[in-house]
C-alpha cells in the first residue's frame, strides 16, 4: 500500500534522509517556515502534479488559499484530508528509487540524473539489481551513483530492508554539491509485514482519512475497498480476482459498483459479523440501489454461509434488492435456507444473468 | 517437476495436524494424491505418519513434493526446512506471507533448483490425476487447456465454466496473488508448451506487478507455439490500494491492465474482458 508523502517523508527522516522544512495541516493555515512554499495535497496516489494538487505559493496568503482549495478535493478515489506546506527546495533534480525485485529475488536500484514530474516509476524493467544484504549494497553503491547521492541511497536501502518496504522512491531528489534533500516520497509498504512492523502499523492507524481501506482490513480481517462513494451496486463477494472481474464487467456495462469486497467465507467461523459490517458500509453509501452476493464455494459449505447471510440480513435489513448467486458445495440446501429465511433475496445461479439483474436493478 | 507429477509422486503435508492441513490432506487423498507423510505433532493421523520436521519425513518416506498449511509468518522457516530436506516442489497456500520473507524463500528455492508454487495460492492440479492444495473438485475436469492464474476464485469460475461447457484442463497452476512469489507465469509457459495434453494456454492475470508483461515477452521468444488466451482483472481498481491480493497494486501506468493487454496482444496472445468471452473463445478453439 502506498503511503502519503507526509508519512513517507517521516520514514525518510527516521532514516536520516533530509526533507525540506514544512508542516502538515488539516485546515487552512499560514506557513510557520519561511517561503516560498509548495502546498501539496496528501493522498496516497500518484499523478498529483498533473492533476493540479501541488501548487507553488509566493506569499503566506497564497499558501493558505491553496490549502483551502485543495482540502476536500478527490483524486483517484481518495479524498484530500491534509496538505503538506513545505519550503521550496533547491538543487539539481535527480530520480532515486529502491524497489523489491520479485523476479530477481532482491532489490533494484533505479537512478537517473534528471528527475521531476515527467519521470514516473517505470516498473522493474530498468535499473541495477542488488542483493538484499546491507553490506553488499553499501559496497556496490559508490560505483553506481554520484558521491552526493550515495549516503541517501545507502540509507534508503537500509530503510527498505528494515521496514520491509516494497518501494521507496524519491523524485525529485534535490542534489547540491555535497548534500541531497528528498523533495517527494513514494513509499509502498507491505501490509502483510504489518504484524511485525508496529511503528508502521501505528502510523496507518493514526490516519483514517488517508488509509480507510487498510484500517478496515486490520480491524475486520477482510478486504472492503470503496471504489466509488456514489456507486449504486454493493458487492458481497469472496475472492479478490473474481470480485475485481465482476467490478470490471459491471463498469463495462455502464453500471457503478460501490465497492470491492473479499469477505473470505472460509474465515467466517460461524459468525455473521463480517457480513453485517459489509452491509452497514453499503447501506451508508449515498445511492445504493442493489446488492450482488457472489460466492463460489470450493470448500466453504454454502448452507452455512446462507444461514449467516440470513442472520445478517435479519440483524441489518437492507432496503434494496439483494441478488445472490451461490455456486458450489451444498448450493441446493443454501437456496432452501434463503427461500425460507430471507425470501426477499433473489436467487440466480447463472453469473452472467445475476450481473445483468444487479445492473438492471441499479438503473 | 510440475510436468512430471503423477499418481505415484510421494507428497508430504506440512502442518497436517492443524485444522486446515488435516481437512485438505483428506480431500487431496480422496482426489488421488499420494500423501505419504505429514509434519506436526509426531504420531499417526488418518493413517498418515506424522514427523517432527521435513527432514525426518523425507528420510522415512522419500517424499519429493510438499504442501504447506503453515501460518503466513511461519511459511519461510517451514519452506526453508523443506528445501533443506530435499523437497523438489513446494506449494505454500498461506495468504499474507511478508514480501521480504518471500524474497528469501525464492532465493533458497532458486539456489537449490526446487520449484516453489505460492504463496497465497489454492495450489495446482493435474485434473483426474492429483491435486496439491485445494482447487475445488467441481471446477476440475481433465481436458486440453493449461491454466495459470494469480487469483484462486477467478480461476475457479473459469474452470467451472470450462467444465460446464464440456471442456477441461491439462495442468492447472495457481501462481498466487502476492507480488513476490515462487513460480511466475513466464516460467510456466515452457511447461505448458512441453506438455502434450495442453493444446492452448489460459492466463488469468490481474492488475499489478509485471508478470503478464514478462509472460508476453517469454511467449514471443518461444515463437507463440500454442494459442495463449488471457483474462486480466482489475481495470476498475483503485490506485495505490492493494485489491485484496498483496500483488494487486498499481503504481501509475506500471502494472495497469491496459498495459498488460497491450503487451500480450503484441506478443500474439488474445485478451478478453469478460469471463463469458474467454469461455466462448475456448469453445471455438
Amino acid at each position: 500500500m502506498l503511503l502519503t508523502e507526509a508519512d513517507g517523508k517521516a520514514l525518510l527522516r527516521e532514516a536520516d534522509i533530509p526533507t525540506p522544512p514544512g508542516e502538515l495541516v488539516r485546515a487552512p493555515a499560514t506557513p510557520s517556515v519561511p517561503g516560498p512554499w509548495m502546498v501539496k495535497a496528501q493522498v496516497p496516489a500518484g499523478g498529483r502534479g498533473l492533476a493540479g494538487l501541488i501548487r507553488r505559493a509566493e506569499t503566506p496568503q497564497a499558501a493558505r488559499a491553496a490549502v483551502a482549495a485543495l482540502l476536500g478535493a478527490t483524486h483517484r478515489g481518495h479524498r484530500v484530508g491534509a496538505c503538506l506546506i513545505e519550503q521550496v527546495a533547491r538543487g539539481e533534480e535527480h530520480y532515486l528509487a529502491i524497489a523489491l525485485d520479485p523476479a530477481a529475488y532482491g532489490l533494484r536500484l533505479l537512478y537517473r540524473p534528471e528527475g521531476g514530474m515527467a519521470v514516473e516509476w517505470g516498473g522493474l524493467l530498468a535499473g541495477t539489481a542488488l542483493p538484499p544484504e546491507p553490506a553488499a549494497i553499501a559496497a556496490a553503491l559508490p560505483g553506481l551513483l554520484p558521491a552526493a547521492v550515495v549516503p541517501v541511497a545507502t540509507r534508503l536501502a537500509e530503510l527498505v530492508l528494515t521496514r520491509e518496504l516494497a518501494l521507496a522512491e524519491i523524485n525529485p531528489l534535490f542534489v547540491r554539491a555535497a548534500s541531497a534533500v528528498a523533495g517527494d516520497a513514494r513509499i509502498v509498504i507491505d501490509l502483510n509485514a504489518l504484524p511485525r512492523q508496529p511503528a508502521l502499523a501505528a502510523r496507518i492507524a493514526a490516519d483514517p482519512d488517508a488509509y480507510p481501506d487498510a484500517i478496515r482490513r486490520q480491524e475486520h480481517g477482510f478486504d472492503y475497498v470503496t471504489l466509488d462513494p456514489a456507486g449504486r451496486i454493493g458487492l458481497l463477494t469472496t475472492g479478490a480476482g473474481l470480485s475485481m472481474m465482476l467490478i470490471d464487467e459491471m463498469t463495462a456495462a455502464g453500471a457503478r459498483p460501490l465497492n470491492f469486497c473479499d469477505i473470505r467465507t472460509s474465515m467466517l467461523r460461524g459468525s455473521p459479523a463480517r457480513i453485517i459490517a459489509a452491509l452497514e458500509w453499503m447501506a451508508a453509501a449515498s445511492d445504493l440501489r442493489a446488492i450482488l452476493v457472489n460466492i463460489f464455494a470450493g470448500i466453504t459449505d454454502l448452507a452455512e454461509f446462507a444461514g449467516l447471510l440470513a442472520e445478517a440480513l435479519a440483524a441489518r435489513p437492507v432496503a434494496v434488492p439483494v441478488i445472490a448467486r451461490l455456486v458450489g458445495r451444498n448450493a441446493g440446501a443454501a437456496a432452501e435456507i434463503l427461500t425460507a429465511r430471507a425470501p426477499l433475496v433473489v436467487l440466480e445461479p447463472d453469473l452472467t444473468r445475476a450481473l445483468a439483474r444487479a445492473v438492471e436493478a441499479a438503473r | 517437476m510440475i510436468g512430471a507429477l503423477s499418481r505415484e509422486t510421494p507428497v508430504l503435508v506440512q502442518g497436517i495436524t492443524g485444522r486446515m492441513g488435516r481437512t485438505h490432506a483428506g480431500l487431496m487423498r480422496a482426489y488421488g494424491t499420494n500423501i505419504v507423510a505429514g509434519t506436526g505433532t509426531p504420531g499417526m493421523i488418518d493413517g498418515v505418519p506424522v514427523f517432527a520436521d521435513p527432514a525426518a519425513a523425507v528420510a522415512a518416506t522419500g517424499a519429493t513434493a510438499s504442501v504447506l498449511f503453515t501460518p503466513p509468518a511461519e511459511t519461510l522457516a517451514a519452506g526453508l526446512a523443506a528445501i533443506e530436506a530435499g523437497i523438489r516442489l513446494l506449494v505454500t497456500v498461506a495468504e499474507g506471507v511478508p514480501a521480504h520473507d518471500a524474497i528469501r524463500l525464492g532465493r533458497a528455492a532458486r539456489a537449490s533448483g526446487a520449484v516453489w508454487v505460492g504463496a497465497s495460492t489454492p495450489g495446482l492440479a493435474i485434473p483426474g490425476v492429483l491435486k496439491l492444495g485445494f482447487l475445488p473438485d467441481v471446477a476440475l475436469r481433465p481436458g486440453r487447456f493449461g491454466v495459470m492464474s494469480k487469483s484462486g476464485t477467478l480461476s475457479y469460475e473459469v474452470g467451472y465454466r470450462l467444465a460446464e461447457a464440456g471442456l477441461g484442463q491439462s495442468i492447472w497452476v495457481g501462481v498466487g496473488g502476492d507480488s513476490v512469489k515462487g513460480v511466475r507465469f513466464a516460467e510456466l509457459l515452457p511447461v505448458f508448451v512441453a506438455d502434450p495434453a495442453t493444446e492452448a494456454i489460459l492466463l488469468v492475470g490481474e492488475v499489478g506487478g509485471t508478470e503478464e508483461e514478462e509472460a508476453a515477452d517469454a511467449y514471443a521468444a518461444l515463437g507463440a507455439p500454442k494459442p495463449l488466451l488471457a483474462l486480466i482483472a482489475g481495470r476498475a481498481a483503485k490506485e495505490g490500494v492493494a485489491m485484496g491480493h498483496a500483488g494487486a497494486l498499481m503504481h501509475g501506468a506500471a502494472g495497469s491492465p491496459d498495459e498488460k493487454t497491450r503487451r500480450l496482444e503484441l506478443a500474439g496472445a488474445r485478451c478478453f474482458s469478460s469471463i463469458a468471452a474467454l469461455i466462448a473463445a475456448c469453445m471455438s478453439l
